[in-house]
């Protein structure tokens, strides 16, 4: 059993409990233990914190990580915010000499250092390493396979983005998650325009809703288009803004697209025969009863 | 500097953005951005595959293509007064497909963090410094949550700042460091009285 430290972040554990209780069990299942980053915080949000001082959220950030450090544990986490916030700042300070210097400054006031002796992850590129878990063994733990439905995946903004600072390759059209989704037994769908961002970030759904949703807006003409039957993707807040989105684009639009969003870790919940219950689906603005139907 | 040419009033308007004035300029500015961004702005040709991959840009004025133009020629003022300045999701979709190797979005942050320090920010981005000081989380729990987490055998409160609130203090000392909950406050009762 691999065991890393398990980086909450925010959304999931205070909007979508549902989200975070699948990834322990999934995980689990798997061959993954998540332990507890106790203290940690906000990673901090990359658009809110990294808008008004970029040096504030490195030295949030080094907190966070030298909190894993103090366990000799990597890092794994389920949200690109903060894959975004956690992974770069981590990455940053082990390569840039003086800004590592000026977080210890700050971090010294707490007693803490950034050593640089961890990486961070996300449960998500975990999942799909063939030397850590891959499809195989996901498709291997099915035990109620998704057949019959057609799932399309958001892979959202700053896992992948931007690529030359990543590891993932192209960003064009990206086709991992769709591999991890047929292996529950779904049939994933491709839709137009598949990496356009879900309109949340850097700060813009606090700033300007209207403008944020209309983003989303145009994300579910596309996946209306493709006849999909859920939405899933490895980000709570692209999750918050799918979900509960469609509440907003029904007041401020009048459209109303009923499309189930459920982030991977509880699609793999509900194939390794977890129930609704215990994903609190009845949390999610939207209902997932039409996709549930066609599952259970 | 002379900021006419005598022309009728009407063309004088209609070609006041295409002048360029070397008082408005501060080429500081084009230094301290590309200081704070880790990009080049001065690489930019201009060709736009920033705007045309930005998902705000065809509902809004929003142009990351003019940034950048504000960035090498030191328009400050115009850059950091323009309120479009927030409209960017941070998608990086410009970043990975700039054939200059730019990073227009890292230019757009360079920008707000100029912005902050002239007081000019949104409100909204404030809130989450004060949710973040006070609970250490942007997105904090409720009592909806807290039960709904029970039943599903999670503590009511996450293993985080929330179920350790000692561990708050390192954070505040962090914003501290920084003035930023000082200046966050300040700001947000200036504008809400």
């Amino acid at each position: 059993m691999r065991e890393y430290a398990f980086f909450l972040g925010c959304i999931a554990p205070n909007r979508y409990p549902g989200a975070e209780s699948a990834s322990y069990k999934t995980a689990e299942k798997l061959g993954i233990k998540l332990l507890d980053l106790e203290g940690a915080s906000c990673c901090p949000a990359p658009g809110a914190f990294g808008s008004i001082d970029l040096n504030v959220w490195y030295a949030m950030a080094a907190r966070n990580l030298v909190i894993a450090e103090q366990m000799k544990k990597d890092i794994a986490l389920i949200c690109n915010g903060c894959y975004k916030s956690i992974w770069e700042v981590n990455h940053k300070l082990k390569h840039h000499k003086e800004l590592r210097e000026g977080v210890n400054e700050v971090l010294k006031g707490i007693d803490m250092e950034f050593k640089g002796t961890i990486d961070v992850w996300h449960l998500a590129e975990l999942f799909y390493d063939p030397e850590i878990v891959g499809c195989d063994k996901i498709r291997d733990s099915v035990k109620v396979p998704l057949t019959g439905t057609r799932i399309a995946v958001h892979y959202g903004c700053h896992l992948m983005k931007p690529k030359k600072e990543r590891h993932f390759g192209s960003t064009e059209h990206p086709w991992w998650i769709e591999e991890m989704v047929a292996a529950l037994g779904a049939e994933p769908v491709d839709y137009r325009n598949k990496m356009l961002c879900c309109g949340a970030g850097g700060g813009v759904r606090g700033y300007d809703l209207v403008h944020s949703i209309d983003i989303t807006n145009e994300k579910m003409i596309n996946l209306k288009e493709a006849k999909v039957d859920a939405l899933t993707e490895v980000c709570p807040f692209c999750q918050l803004q799918f979900d509960r989105g469609q509440i907003e684009m029904e007041e401020k639009f009048g459209v109303r697209w009923g499309l189930p969003v459920l982030h991977y870790c509880e699609l793999l919940g509900l194939a390794q025969g977890m129930t609704p219950q215990e994903l609190a689906l009845d949390l999610h603005a939207v209902s997932c009863e039409p996709f549930l139907q066609k599952v259970l | 500097m002379a900021r006419t040419k005598g022309y009728p009033e009407a063309l004088e308007k209609k070609l006041a953005d295409t002048r360029l004035f070397e008082d408005e300029r501060h080429p500081e500015f084009t230094k301290t951005v590309e200081k704070i961004s880790m990009t080049i702005p001065h690489m930019c040709y201009q060709c736009g595959t920033c705007t045309a991959s930005c998902p705000s840009a065809p509902r809004s004025s929003y142009r990351i293509r003019k940034f950048v133009r504000r960035a090498l020629l030191g328009l400050e003022d115009e850059a950091l007064t323009d309120p479009d300045l927030w409209l960017c999701t941070t998608c990086y979709s410009c970043t990975d497909r700039c054939p200059r190797d730019i990073a227009p979005t890292d230019v757009i942050m360079a920008m707000r963090n100029l912005a902050f320090k002239r007081d000019i920010v949104p409100v909204n981005f404030l809130k989450t410094v004060q949710a973040i000081y006070t609970t250490g989380h942007g997105v904090p729990n409720n009592d909806v949550n807290r039960a709904a987490r029970k039943k599903l055998g999670l503590p009511a409160d996450p293993p985080t700042t929330h179920g350790f609130p000692k561990y708050v203090k390192g954070i505040q000392h962090i914003l501290d460091y920084f003035e930023l909950k000082k200046n966050a406050d300040r700001i947000v009762k200036e504008r809400e009285g």
